[in-house]
């Protein structure tokens, strides 16, 4: 047990620098408290918000049910991402592997490791759902002492799923030659699985106050925990707490015991790499330092699954938006019609707003950029080192997300262009929109990346999912893109034509990209030139 | 040449180098020697831009490398102690990417990588990806890439560590042949019996300071290099 403490411990010191509150300079930051406080607030709004309709029919347990559920549907699509590069082909494999401990330690402290970042990640869900429901219902002490179990509980079975999955997915994709390509195909199917049965979920959820009881019992019987929770909140017995914490604890040995099974063997195919033994002709090529550096951007970005897939997702989810926009949209716009709340007329004016709104939506959530400086790890000395203008080198980072961004997005527009009619003053707005917004939004990301920079990470799934670079990033596209379409609908509403509210939004946008530019110019090369590592 | 001059580089409060001022010139084999910690490495880093410092000024061929610091680098090759390349590239590509960054004519390439490559029998290797490489053949990618350029400066960090006894060699006969050209090689290493066979000038370093500069007959005198830093040490 000491030992397990000790190596905890020891592998826990570097992960737990994303909570220190000082950025590399030494300076104290209060920004991740701010984030932190934000982010719950917001929930906490939106958890208000369901609770009020709940109260009037006395369901108010209901609410926890739903955000049980909530979490861990979000708890497993990280753990998809994340569980085959924290579980396997780590930096301190040779390390951990040649001490004198069990495999079976390595995998669970890699596991620990994993489930304080998740216990953290849904308290930011859990802790203001629990709140708004003890300010609204008279809780009594047994109530905190269930949460708090719940709290520290919930997270088990979706990190032993998804864990479960990792290693499958690591498995079959060690078997394929581009391991990296197969890893990030077979990811991605599953993360569509997933969401089809969330996006289901939340179509079930949308009408919630009618059938609130009814949601409440399909919920409750899909998932124990749920039932659990609302069990023990409304009828509390210390035996189902009890049994609740026993499952819970067998279900996490179980998984560990499964799992070790053959973690060693997987963890060693994923490090092989196979190169042929026949002697290759290589080619010397020329290019500008320019495009070589863009090139080495695309590489280290189509070499890193987890990169591509949290990049990649958001701009695949945008594809099949559009194409089921374009495909589905008869059927989503005939009940309306029936309905006589609006006419085709009106639905189809709106399509030039609703396609800027989603355009709007994917560049802002998809932040490429903003993990670029910190990818580099140890590595940045090389580039420091070179005869080259940190500019050059900074803009070639940004020029390589756009370049994986704008084509994807403008791809989607053609799709769009092709099914319905837009003017050629709408087709002009909206493209500009298309290539302006995902500059705003990488550019946002290297600034951010170039301030909070994460150089020693143990592996890339540290940098891209973990690292405060990117949560900040994500905010700031979350904050961002809501006030958007907020302003989009407020001036749809107020009767301002489509081109002028396209139009006034590509200003903003671009005065914005101006500043931004301006600033990462001059303020970029000095944090890009304070990097130490 | 190099001029260091009066150098000081600090991480907080703790002087990682200081006042170090001396000076490497045209066409020597110079050592940078100090035990863990001493400050080498953070004195290299200084030097090739890598690293800002806090005092004084490093001058690359009369350059400031705080003023003009991508003509020094234009200059400079640099080989790092533990080579962190990019993994996912192949070596080829890897060299490719050195040659562009400093603007390499493609014969000039050819020529180099062919030269390199073949001496450290990495040819049929430069195709392959580089994590699939141990560190002895990441450390020759590294060392190939630098020199594949035509440096007017090598600067390396313990090069030596990581390779076989043919690359060692290879090295040193690729340094002997840099300097009977004119070019300067700085660099440091523990492995005083090389230090002391090859270099023409030496410098010492401890806790930050440096303790010695001058020519390896100066410095060692009758003794050996070995004995003269084991007193330094003490």
């Amino acid at each position: 047990m000491k030992k397990i403490i000790s190596l905890i411990k020891a592998t826990m010191t570097d992960n737990m620098n994303i909570f220190k509150i000082k950025n590399t300079n030494g300076k104290k930051t209060i920004l991740p408290i701010i984030l932190t406080i934000v982010c719950m607030f917001s929930v906490g709004s939106y958890a208000n918000m369901i609770i009020e309709p709940l109260t009037s029919i006395k369901s108010e347990y209901i609410l926890l049910s739903i955000f049980t559920i909530v979490t861990f549907f979000l708890t497993l699509v990280e753990g998809i991402y994340k569980s085959s590069n924290l579980l396997f082909n780590c930096k301190d494999d040779n390390l951990l592997f040649s001490l004198p401990i069990k495999r079976r330690t390595v995998l669970f402290i890699r596991i620990f490791k994993f489930y304080v970042f998740e216990l953290l990640y849904n308290s930011l869900f859990l802790f203001p759902a629990m709140t708004v429901y003890a300010i609204n219902v008279k809780v009594g002490i047994n109530y905190y002492i269930v949460s708090l179990f719940m709290l520290l509980l919930l997270p088990i079975i979706p990190i032993v799923i998804s864990c479960l999955i990792g290693g499958i997915i690591s498995s079959t994709s060690s078997k394929f030659k581009f391991k990296n390509m197969a890893q990030v195909i077979v990811t991605t199917l599953l993360l569509l699985v997933i969401f089809y049965f969330s996006f289901n979920m939340e179509n079930i959820l949308s009408n919630f106050t009618n059938n609130a009881s009814h949601i409440n019992s399909i919920i409750t019987s899909l998932y124990y925990p749920a039932n659990a929770y609302v069990k023990m909140v409304t009828n509390f017995n210390i035996i189902d707490l009890i049994i609740f914490i026993v499952i819970n604890i067998l279900l996490l040995i179980i998984g560990i015991y499964i799992m070790s099974i053959r973690y060693f063997k997987i963890n060693s195919k994923v490090k092989e790499e196979r190169n042929s033994s026949k002697s290759k002709k290589y080619i010397v090529k020329v290019n500008s330092p320019k495009i070589s550096l863009i090139k080495k951007e695309l590489n280290r970005f189509f070499n890193t699954p987890v990169f591509m897939i949290n990049a990649g997702f958001g701009l695949v989810l945008f594809i099949i938006g559009i194409t089921l926009i374009c495909f589905k949209f008869d059927s989503i716009t005939k009940s309306f019609i029936m309905d006589g709340e609006i006419s085709i007329k009106e639905i189809n004016s709106y399509i030039p707003i609703i396609l800027y709104g989603f355009v709007c939506f994917t560049s802002f959530m998809t932040s490429i950029s903003s993990s670029m400086i910190s990818l580099e790890g140890k590595s940045f000395n090389i580039l420091k080192s070179l005869p080259v203008k940190s500019t050059i080198i900074i803009m070639s980072k940004l020029a390589t997300s756009v370049l994986i961004m704008i084509p994807v997005i403008l791809l989607g527009d053609i799709i769009m262009f092709i099914r319905f009619s837009f003017n050629i003053v709408e087709i002009l707005m909206i493209i500009i929109g298309s290539i302006i917004l995902p500059l705003v939004s990488e550019t946002i990301g290297i600034i951010v990346n170039l301030k909070y920079p994460k150089m020693d990470a143990e592996n890339d799934t540290e940098v891209v999912k973990q690292s405060m670079s990117s949560m900040i990033s994500v905010f700031i596209g979350m904050a961002l893109s809501f006030i958007t379409i907020f302003v989009l609908v407020i001036l749809l509403n107020v009767g301002v034509s489509n081109i002028l509210i396209l139009m006034l939004i590509n200003w903003f946008y671009i005065i914005i990209f101006s500043l931004l530019l301006l600033y990462l110019n001059k303020g970029g090369s000095i944090d890009f030139n304070k990097i130490n590592v | 040449m190099i001029e260091i001059k009066n150098v000081t580089k600090k991480y907080g409060n703790k002087k990682a180098v200081d006042n170090v001022s001396f000076n490497v010139n045209k066409g020597e084999i110079f050592a940078f020697i100090g035990h863990n910690g001493a400050g080498k490495t953070t004195l290299i880093k200084a030097i090739t831009g890598i690293h800002d410092f806090d005092e004084g000024d490093i001058l690359i061929n009369g350059k400031s490398i705080k003023n003009d610091n991508i003509e020094c680098k234009k200059d400079m090759a640099f080989v790092a102690d533990n080579p962190e390349l990019y993994e996912n590239m192949t070596a080829i590509n890897f060299i490719n990417f050195i040659c562009d960054m400093y603007e390499v004519s493609l014969d000039d390439r050819k020529k180099n990588i062919d030269k390199y490559a073949k001496m450290f029998e990495m040819e049929d290797k430069l195709g392959d990806t580089i994590k699939s490489f141990s560190h002895g053949m990441k450390q020759k990618i590294a060392i190939i890439a630098a020199l594949s350029h035509n440096p007017k400066i090598l600067i390396m960090d313990e090069p030596f560590v990581g390779l076989d006894p043919k690359a060692v060699f290879d090295i040193k006969e690729v340094m002997h042949e840099m300097v009977k050209d004119g070019k300067t090689i700085f660099f440091s290493t523990h492995i005083l019996d090389v230090a002391e066979k090859l270099c023409s000038r030496v410098a010492i370093i401890k806790n930050g300071k440096l303790v010695k500069v001058g020519s390896m007959k100066e410095i060692k005198g009758d003794t050996s290099l070995e004995n003269v830093f084991l007193e330094l040490e003490e």
